[in-house]
């Protein structure tokens, strides 16, 4: 048997880079980030509580709260327009990045690194400003107006800010970078012999990308919607800024049922349904990534 | 094998109109020459190969006859005809790469089918010619399989079934058999020449392996510093190297260092060598060409010292060191004579055909 002293043996095991220790800081973090706040949203939302000053004083178990909110008229709307709206986003992304990224792939160096910054650069600056910037360029005094008018194109300023479209540009905005990376990602590790393999065999430009670079970026594709999807059904600054206050989505609602109505049940519902439905989503996306993907699952020799 | 049969072709057809021209071809990257005015002509049915070390431009040169890259300035004629305003995927060129570049999301039937597909040719064509091909090959059954599920041999049959199925004009190569072992790429070269051979294709191959070149070709171009150094037979580049570049390059040789009188130059062992050079030679000597006796007490014309010695199989490898400390390499059949030399004997030296020896300008 080892001789040496318990806690010599003990920091020897920890500092051996071995079994789960490496991995212990992180899942002390998640625990305290992740799986506590969500256990105590789940007790909040399967409970009847009595707020004091701020302070719980009272909690039963029930299931009033979700009953009610499957119930309600106002969900049904609210998520059916969460879920459209993160679905056009996402759609715009895909139909956006993917050129972006394909220009990556034929690029040089310098067009690479150019698009690296373009794509990176708008991530450093806040979201929140980022909208506002939006509200500058699509308001009734806005840049596109003004040059609209100008040209003689329009009499009088269109009405984009405060409408879905306004939030639709904005979410795009926000999100492209996300849908973009992934696909860069796949686009550096992508064979050119085999775009080359391509034309030697007759495909047209425009074939190697429909027949050889679409179908080996779907992993790339299904990552990147992923997140656009995620983060744009879930995100509540854009919509409640360029949607002009009255463009209730998911996320925006259970900021109103927390923040004002201290409803902190039903936001605590809201926040699982949100989360269910988003799951059920993301499986989709997973299970059309898994049928495009067939040939990476083969046995190999 | 109807080697003969297929030589004396290559000579009939040498007449003939060439299937691949290349005119003066240069191609610059920066300021770097890679194609330095390169001619060549590859003939109907023939195999002819690129062959050099690495950088010599021999890939350049295929990637310009694929079309992937168009040379600054010259011409590239297939069947007559001005290659260089022809797209990439117009030209009736099929190559074969180095890495294969199968399509790993489609599988085998789909990868041969693909070149069909994208010329829009109706589905039972292509059912039909596909299996034709994969029979070609050898790889009846494989229709289904990924190219992850095959061997190194396998996934190469399937490049080259891919380009055939589409009966190109030309076959391009371009080190395919790099990527196989040893033993696997003897085989594969042989099964490869005689495909081609049965199909009558004309191929360019590219190669830095010399005994690859000498196996596969009709025709080898040694190409140096981007410039054609040499073309002829594999017969005419092994035994009458025009340069001490091509001599080194294809099959080892040694070089002996003596002084040319008129025409000709004298070897150590009595024997001469014809040459229009005057003045101080390299003369080459091919290593299997040295015949080592053991000598006892007797003086020798030529004689040295074995400093190492390595079995190859069947031969035997000596490295003797004669005077001036100079290194010799000779080669000879492992019999009972041969095996008794060892390291530390002193041995005579004689060229076994004084014909075969070439002299060049010393370096």
């Amino acid at each position: 048997m080892n001789s040496k002293p318990l806690h010599i043996r003990l920091f020897d095991e920890v500092f051996s880079g071995t079994g789960i220790w490496p991995a212990v800081p992180a899942i002390i973090v998640l625990t305290v980030v992740a799986v506590i706040p969500f256990g105590v949203l789940l007790s909040l939302g399967f409970s009847d509580i009595v707020v004091s000053r701020g302070v719980i004083v009272s909690q039963e178990l029930s299931l009033r709260h979700l009953a009610t909110a499957l119930a309600d008229p106002l969900y049904h709307t609210t998520f059916q327009r969460s879920i459209t709206l993160a679905l056009t986003t996402t759609f715009f992304c895909t139909l956006l990045g993917f050129p972006v990224a394909y220009l990556f792939l034929i690029g040089g160096p310098w067009v690479r690194r150019i698009i690296l910054v373009l794509t990176i650069a708008p991530i450093l600056t806040s979201g929140i400003v980022r909208t506002y910037a939006w509200i500058v360029i699509l308001g009734g005094r806005g840049v596109v107006n003004g040059v609209l008018m100008d040209l003689g194109l329009i009499s009088a300023p269109l009405r984009i800010i405060n409408t879905p479209w306004a939030v639709v540009i904005g979410m795009v905005q926000i999100h492209l970078p996300i849908m973009i990376l992934p696909l860069i990602a796949v686009m550096s590790r992508h064979d050119r012999r085999l775009d080359e393999a391509s034309a030697n065999l007759g495909a047209s430009r425009l074939g190697t990308l429909r027949h050889v670079i679409l179908p080996l970026s779907v992993p790339g594709l299904g990552t990147g919607a992923s997140l656009v999807f995620t983060l744009s059904y879930t995100t509540f600054v854009v919509p409640q800024l360029l949607g002009g206050g009255n463009y209730l989505n998911a996320a925006t609602m259970i900021y109103e049922q927390v923040v004002y109505s201290l409803e902190w049940s039903k936001g605590a519902v809201t926040a699982m349904i949100l989360m269910a439905t988003c799951l059920i989503v993301l499986a989709l996306f997973a299970w059309m990534t898994h049928l495009a993907t067939g040939w990476t699952r083969v046995a190999q020799r | 094998m109807s080697e003969a049969g297929v030589l004396s072709s290559t000579t009939g057809a040498a007449q003939a109109a060439p299937v691949v021209a290349i005119c003066k071809a240069v191609k610059r990257f920066g300021g770097l020459t890679v194609l330095d005015d390169c001619s060549l002509t590859a003939q109907e049915g023939e195999i002819l190969t690129l062959l050099g070390p690495s950088g010599c431009g021999k890939t350049t040169l295929l990637r310009c006859i694929a079309g992937f890259l168009t040379p600054d300035s010259g011409e590239i004629l297939i069947d007559g005809r001005d290659t260089i305003p022809v797209p990439v995927n117009r030209r009736s060129v099929g190559v074969v790469f180095q890495s294969y570049a199968l399509f790993p999301h489609l599988s085998v039937a789909k990868n041969v089918a693909y070149g069909l597909r994208m010329r829009a040719t109706p589905a039972a064509e292509i059912a039909t010619r596909v299996k034709a091909a994969l029979a070609t090959v050898s790889l009846t059954g494989f229709e289904e399989r990924y190219p992850s599920q095959l061997s190194g041999g396998q996934q190469q049959r399937v490049a080259i079934a891919r380009v055939l199925v589409l009966e190109p004009r030309v076959l391009l190569l371009d080190e395919p058999f790099n990527a196989l072992d040893a033993k696997l790429r003897g085989t594969m070269q042989m099964e490869m020449r005689h495909l081609i051979k049965r199909l009558g294709i004309t191929a360019v191959f590219v190669t830095h392996d010399q005994e690859e070149a000498l196996t596969m070709s009709d025709r080898i171009a040694v190409m140096r510093a981007g410039r054609i150094e040499q073309l002829g037979t594999p017969e005419e580049i092994f035994d009458r190297p025009q340069s001490a570049y091509v001599a080194d390059f294809v099959g080892a040789s040694n070089f002996w260092e003596g002084v040319a009188h008129a025409g000709r130059v004298a070897l150590p062992d009595g024997q001469s060598v014809a040459t229009a050079l005057d003045g101080p030679v390299r003369v080459m000597l091919r290593p299997h060409n040295l015949v080592l006796r053991a000598v006892g007490g007797e003086a020798a014309a030529w004689d040295g010292t074995i400093r190492f010695r390595r079995h190859i199989g069947a031969l035997m490898e000596y490295e003797i060191e004669v005077a001036g400390g100079r290194m010799l390499r000779a080669v000879a059949l492992r019999d009972d004579t041969i095996a008794a030399l060892a390291g530390g004997d002193r041995v005579s030296l004689g060229v076994r055909d004084a014909a075969a020896c070439v002299a060049f300008p010393p370096a």
